[in-house]
């Protein structure tokens, strides 16, 4: 008998009882489905993480760890500058490096006619804006020439401007840091994602910055690399760049971008790892459920398959029958549950931001398993229907 | 055609060892119309599942057709049965989700024979028996006589050698019964060997051939008899 034949009969005999055919799909829809979210999530926030460490565009940041000799040699050697913007400019000349992207921070009181607040005051240059995307939601950006010329301008975040402002147009109010004025000429984009939260944030061209606070240092440094392949290489040449122009033997180091996003895979795989396991003893619950019914189905057939062995089927057949019965079941059940997974994982990717990761790897996957489940809980049923005397089950009521 | 040489079969009902066939020896040649009578509980229907291959015989030989049928295992046993011998039960035995013409299609299914082929021979079988119009109907949607004439078709349509009715008109009203053992006479003067098992003298009276048993053996056996064509 071929299998489309038996497809066929399958299929009529699903049919046959719709209600419970679904209601015993529902088993696998969910644990196919949950198994289907699990990964997809974990995986969107795997990729996610390994770009927020690598940073967006081929970036990697440098670092001054000094070295114990410094250290007794200078003990103040913490509070001195870590990069000049000789250093800045020094790094500019690598060609593997595409732009520098400088920037200091202090947390400082700042004020508004008589409203007071804390808030971290950045200064930075203008790769910054582009590489850590900062967009304007009113009013506009700083310009070449605020960065040159060191104007007291400033970008507040939205979290800034909903503080001191509310529905007011803070565009062109001074607002005070410590009681230097600076004028407000842009409001940034509210962040979105799930794991960006609001803070109060002023930007400032790195010029205006060091005249405010009185110091020439340069705190955070990230290279942007000419490609991914290049970030190797260029952070290697700029820290050796450094630590000959400070005398150094390692203190300037780079952070090694790959081990640290393998250590991060690492970590939310084995969380997707755990998080799968429960969905897929869902899974296993629904198997059990596909075996239950089955084996009700078996018996209430009892008379049809007597008709069927004494019309010649051998018990092969038979047993083909519900096996492929079962496996029909799940296949449904399992294309609908990884469809459901499919949607509930681009909803949650949608409001989170992040990249939904469904790949075809895991919708072949959940098709294989749902049918190999059907296999494993079928088995047993479609045994039991082969192993049926054909006269007793001629004589079942 | 059929040839029963020292056949038994026992149960045990718990240490006890239940003769229902004590050595029975029967042939029967081919073209004949046979009935096997008895009391219930004579072992009637024992014999007739062992020649119809539903059962395996304790001890004795079996040829069907020249093959020794006793020592096949279950996967040559089902093959035998689809392919040489056609099966009316008391109770119809049809599928009920099928129509009358998937329900003759069936054996066919077994037997590997295309979908188109199929449908064809299963239609021819069903017009043979009369049905030609109800095809398509389900078989609660079928008198009663109308379901014994598909499980007539049922039977036939995979042109076996041995026709087996096993109390064919036990669920049927007197005018029924006539008309469907008036159709198993029409198949055996065609050359069908028809095995009848019934407890009906009257039915039994359509047959050629009567064989009666009892307490598991045979008490009486007509000498063999042809069908009318030859």
């Amino acid at each position: 008998m071929s299998l489309m034949e038996n497809m066929k009969m399958a299929l009529s005999s699903l049919k046959a009882h719709k209600l419970r055919s679904v209601l015993t799909m529902l088993g696998i829809i969910i644990g196919v489905g949950a198994v289907i979210i699990v990964v997809a999530i974990g995986q969107g926030g795997e990729a996610v993480l390994k770009s927020q460490i690598i940073g967006p565009g081929n970036t990697i940041e440098l670092f001054y760890q000094p070295s114990e000799e410094e250290i007794q040699a200078n003990p103040n050697i913490f509070y001195e500058a870590a990069f000049t913007q000789d250093d800045i400019k020094a790094l500019e000349q690598i060609p593997e490096i595409k732009q520098v992207v400088a920037s200091s921070s202090e947390f400082s009181p700042i004020r508004y006619r008589d409203q007071n607040a804390d808030s971290s005051i950045f200064g930075v240059n203008q790769p910054y804006i582009d590489l850590n995307n900062l967009q304007i939601a009113r009013g506009q950006s700083l310009t070449s020439s605020d960065f040159l010329s060191g104007r007291r301008v400033a970008l507040i975040s939205h979290t800034l401007q909903e503080e001191f402002f509310e529905s007011k147009n803070p565009i062109g109010e001074v607002i005070h840091i410590g009681n230097q004025p600076v004028e407000i000429i842009g409001v940034l984009e509210k962040p979105t994602g799930l794991f960006s939260f609001g803070s109060m944030d002023i930007y400032l061209p790195f010029n205006t910055w060091r005249m405010i606070f009185g110091k020439n240092e340069i705190t955070q440094v990230t290279l942007q690399a000419v490609s991914t392949d290049q970030i190797q290489t260029a952070g290697e040449k700029a820290v050796f760049q450094l630590n000959n122009m400070h005398n150094t033997e390692d203190s300037y180091q780079v952070i090694n971008m790959e081990e640290m996003a393998e250590g991060i895979g690492q970590i939310t795989r084995i969380m997707t790892l755990i998080i799968g396991s429960i969905a897929g003893i869902s899974l296993f619950v629904g198997g059990i459920g596909v075996m239950n019914i089955m084996l009700v189905s078996v018996t209430e057939r009892t008379r049809e398959i007597g008709i069927r062995m004494a019309l010649g089927a051998t018990r092969n057949q038979v047993l083909t029958q519900f096996l492929i019965e079962s496996i029909i079941l799940t296949l449904i059940g399992g294309i609908i549950g990884i469809l459901l997974g499919w949607v509930v994982s681009s909803i949650v990717a949608f409001f989170a931001g992040w990249p939904s990761l469904i790949s075809w790897q895991v919708v072949l996957g959940g098709i294989l398993f749902s049918m190999v489940i059907g296999i494993i809980f079928g088995l047993l049923p479609a045994n039991k229907a082969s192993k049926m005397d054909p006269i007793e089950s001629l004589r079942y009521e | 055609m059929i040839e029963l040489r020292d056949i038994t079969k026992s149960y045990s009902l718990g240490k006890e060892l239940i003769a229902v066939l004590k050595q029975i020896n029967l042939s029967i040649i081919e073209g004949e119309f046979t009935a096997i009578m008895g009391p219930s509980g004579s072992g009637k229907s024992t014999l007739m599942n062992i020649i119809g291959c539903l059962d395996k015989p304790t001890s004795g030989e079996y040829f069907l057709d020249g093959e020794n049928i006793s020592e096949y295992q279950d996967a040559d046993l089902a093959r035998v049965r689809n392919q040489s011998i056609g099966f009316v039960f008391q109770q119809f035995q049809l599928l009920p989700r099928l129509t009358a013409l998937r329900n003759v299609e069936l054996p066919m299914i077994y037997s590997g024979i295309p979908k188109n082929e199929r449908m064809a021979r299963a239609q021819e079988a069903l017009i043979k028996v009369g049905l030609g119009d109800r095809m398509d109907h389900l078989p609660n949607a079928l008198s009663g006589g109308q379901k014994q004439r598909v499980a007539i078709a049922r039977a036939i349509v995979n042109n076996p050698k041995l026709i087996l009715a096993d109390e064919p008109t036990g669920a049927l009203d007197t005018k029924t019964s006539q008309s469907i053992m008036e159709q198993f006479s029409e198949l055996n003067e065609e050359g069908t060997t028809i095995v009848l098992v019934t407890h009906e003298v009257e039915v039994a009276e359509y047959a050629k051939r009567t064989i009666i048993v009892r307490d598991g053996e045979i008490v009486h056996a007509d000498e063999p008899k042809r069908g009318s064509q030859q």
